[in-house]
């Protein structure tokens, strides 16, 4: 088990940093789709269904949709965006840097047989018990994130009146 | 109690009934509207705040915990907790909201329907984050907060309010990730992010697992630090305060570093006290904060980034106070938090009545503005003698609080610090009143009028609280000294 969640780890360090280095939007929507889902199958090894589900559904799933669609939406044309990166051209080693240093600490840490969080212990709660009693708070916060979301893509979004 | 109930819960439902108010009403009579909406709701902040700190004090209340949608009579079912501190810090938020509407009155004129959304949300975030008893629930809140902000930043959509609202985010993301990391750290020896469970975590905890939590506690004091503006994370501060519209500026400097940033910082040293290693970091990052934003104040040309780089001076002094660890120091950095309140929004409304009236906020372009706003002019002075820390003002007793808790907690080298920092303080403000106030007025601002409605209403209201809070202190001072706290 232990294998799996190192090969992950790593997986997940380079698809997050070729999502954040990519000079394309959708290549990056779809890095960051991989690296969702690989974070969904370390949470399942460690013992926690709920949470994988949720984030290959929504993170990997749903939020990926939405990038595609907004990406197909706008008119920026790939040149233009080339464009605005070529003077970060520079930097075109950087990902296989972080990828290798990402890799050296993860042999490290092998090496010095850091211990892995503990896989859960079965809860004897019911999920719909903690999801809405024990972390009701939380789920309002979150539902006044995804509002906060609504409103600012309609903001930062709209078409100029100028 | 059942009226302190529906007092608690008027802190986050209030706001979330204005959002569906705003959202349903006709768009046309909600933009002419907005501030009613939205200034009724800071009303009641305020009004909910007064009255439960007042029900607590006759009840010998120090906590009472409540919950909006589940059962209370389960145990251990209620989600939120109301303080004396965080009632105070309650009533701050209702104050700020009000004079930001206010402002935003005359500011605002596109956006408003928008404007209305995410200053409920901001306020949801920042009264959810106060009311919490989890560290994970913060977060979440935190982030609510963080979001809004960000919004609000680039609302206009100007050139310099995108980069500012960029700059904002980039650097807020690298907050939320360091308090994350932290809160996975802390649960990993706990196995629960509750309060009440992370108190004494410290206590039985072997050599490894003392290290963890020790980088949990840095972590979490670079996150709260960079919220809150504080040396050396303040870099996005004077962009984003410049940047944005005024009303808005109100809210980041009146209120959001100190929820966002320093009540973090308060619940670090409420949750591990007497730890010599965040006292020490506290200490440090609070005198790096005094004397750096005063230095860079007084390079300043643009009325805003003064008095944002002043936050980031004063926001220093708050940190002082809760580096002492002690209930003096902790009473005079929520008394600091209060006053900065009244005179930071004091100082950003004259802001916007200047830029209103006078087209710039470009300090070496005005002069003379005394006898043409007079009002304007007396409520900067009222200001800034409380920033300086002048008697009878409010900002003089926080500052007084600090500096004895520094000096009877053996610091007295910080409270020396903290003193002799005033006169930069004093420097930078003497220089912003000299330039825009004072002196001869040049021909092209000769025909300047004071402004009128809302700004007007506010610079007036915010110097009665300024004024008021600073010679009725004696009073809370004895009213602590009864109850044992000082």
């Amino acid at each position: 088990m232990e294998v799996i969640i190192y090969i992950c780890l790593a997986l997940l360090l380079s698809f997050c940093i070729l999502a954040a280095m990519s000079q394309s939007l959708l290549k990056s929507a779809i890095f960051l789709a991989f690296a969702s889902a690989t974070l969904g199958v370390i949470l399942f090894v460690l013992g926690a269904p709920w949470a994988a589900v949720i984030e290959v559904s929504a993170c990997s799933g749903l939020v990926t949709v939405i990038f595609i669609s907004a990406i197909s939406l706008s008119r920026i044309k790939k040149e233009e965006v080339q464009k605005l990166y070529a003077d970060k051209k520079q930097m075109k080693y950087l990902p296989y840097i972080l990828i290798i240093a990402g890799i050296v600490i993860i042999v490290a840490a092998l090496a010095g047989s850091v211990a892995l969080p503990g896989t859960a212990v079965e809860s004897t709660e019911d999920f719909r018990e903690v999801f809405w009693n024990s972390r009701q708070a939380d789920i309002l916060g979150q539902i006044v994130s995804i509002l906060i979301g609504g409103i600012a893509v309609y903001v930062l979004m709209r078409e100029s009146k100028d | 109690m059942n009226y302190l109930n529906y007092a608690a819960a008027v802190f986050l439902l209030i706001p979330i009934a204005a959002i569906a108010i705003n959202n349903i009403c006709p768009k046309p009579y909600m933009k002419k509207n907005f501030h009613t909406l939205t200034g009724t709701v800071a009303v009641f902040q305020i009004a909910a705040a007064a009255y439960a700190l007042c029900a607590m004090n006759a009840n010998g209340l120090t906590a009472y915990d409540f919950s909006i949608l589940s059962n209370l009579k389960i145990t251990g079912s209620a989600l939120f907790r109301l303080t004396p501190v965080s009632l105070i810090f309650l009533l701050c938020i209702g104050m700020v909201a009000f004079v930001s509407v206010a402002v935003a009155s005359k500011t605002v004129e596109s956006m408003r329907i928008s404007y209305v959304n995410l200053l409920m949300t901001m306020l949801i975030g920042m009264n959810g984050m106060v009311l919490v008893k989890d560290l994970f629930t913060l977060y979440v809140f935190l982030d609510v907060v963080g979001i809004s902000s960000f919004v609000l930043i680039s609302l206009f959509r100007s050139t310099k309010a995108l980069e500012g609202s960029v700059k904002y985010l980039v650097i807020s993301e690298f907050a939320t990730i360091f308090i994350l990391t932290a809160l996975a750290f802390i649960f990993m020896q706990t196995g629960s992010l509750a309060y009440q469970d992370i108190g004494g975590v410290l206590e039985g905890a072997d050599g490894s697992q003392k290290n963890l939590i020790y980088l949990s506690i840095a972590l979490l004091i670079a996150g709260f630090s960079i919220k809150a503006g504080a040396v050396p994370f303040h870099s996005w501060l004077p962009d984003a305060h410049q940047s944005a519209d005024t009303a808005v500026s109100i809210l980041l400097s009146g209120i959001v570093i100190k929820i966002a940033g320093v009540y973090g910082l308060f619940m670090v040293v409420s949750l591990f006290p007497g730890v010599r290693a965040v006292q020490i970091a506290l200490a440090a990052i609070g005198v790096a904060s005094i004397l750096t934003g005063a230095l860079l104040a007084l390079r300043q040309t643009h009325f805003k980034r003064i008095v944002a780089y002043s936050s980031v001076s004063q926001i220093g002094y708050i940190l002082l106070g809760l580096s002492c660890g002690t209930t003096v120091g902790l009473i005079g950095a929520v008394a600091h938090v209060f006053s900065h309140a009244a005179f930071k929004t004091t100082l950003f409304s004259n802001a916007a009545a200047l830029h209103e009236q006078v087209g710039t906020l470009d300090i070496d372009k005005m002069g003379g503005l005394q006898s043409r706003m007079p009002v304007t002019s007396l409520s900067s002075v009222v200001a800034f003698l409380s920033t300086a820390g002048i008697p009878p003002f409010a900002g003089f007793w926080s500052k007084l609080l600090i500096i004895i808790a520094l000096w009877t907690s053996g610091s007295a080298v910080l409270g020396g610090v903290a003193l002799i920092a005033s006169i930069f303080t004093c420097a930078y403000l003497l220089r912003l009143q000299k330039k825009v106030f004072f002196g001869e007025t040049p021909e092209h601002l000769k025909n300047v009028t004071e402004v009128k409605g809302g700004i007007k209403f506010v610079e007036i209201a915010l110097t009665v609280i300024t004024s008021a809070t600073g010679i009725l202190f004696p009073l809370v001072l004895i009213y602590l000294q009864s109850r044992g706290l000082i």
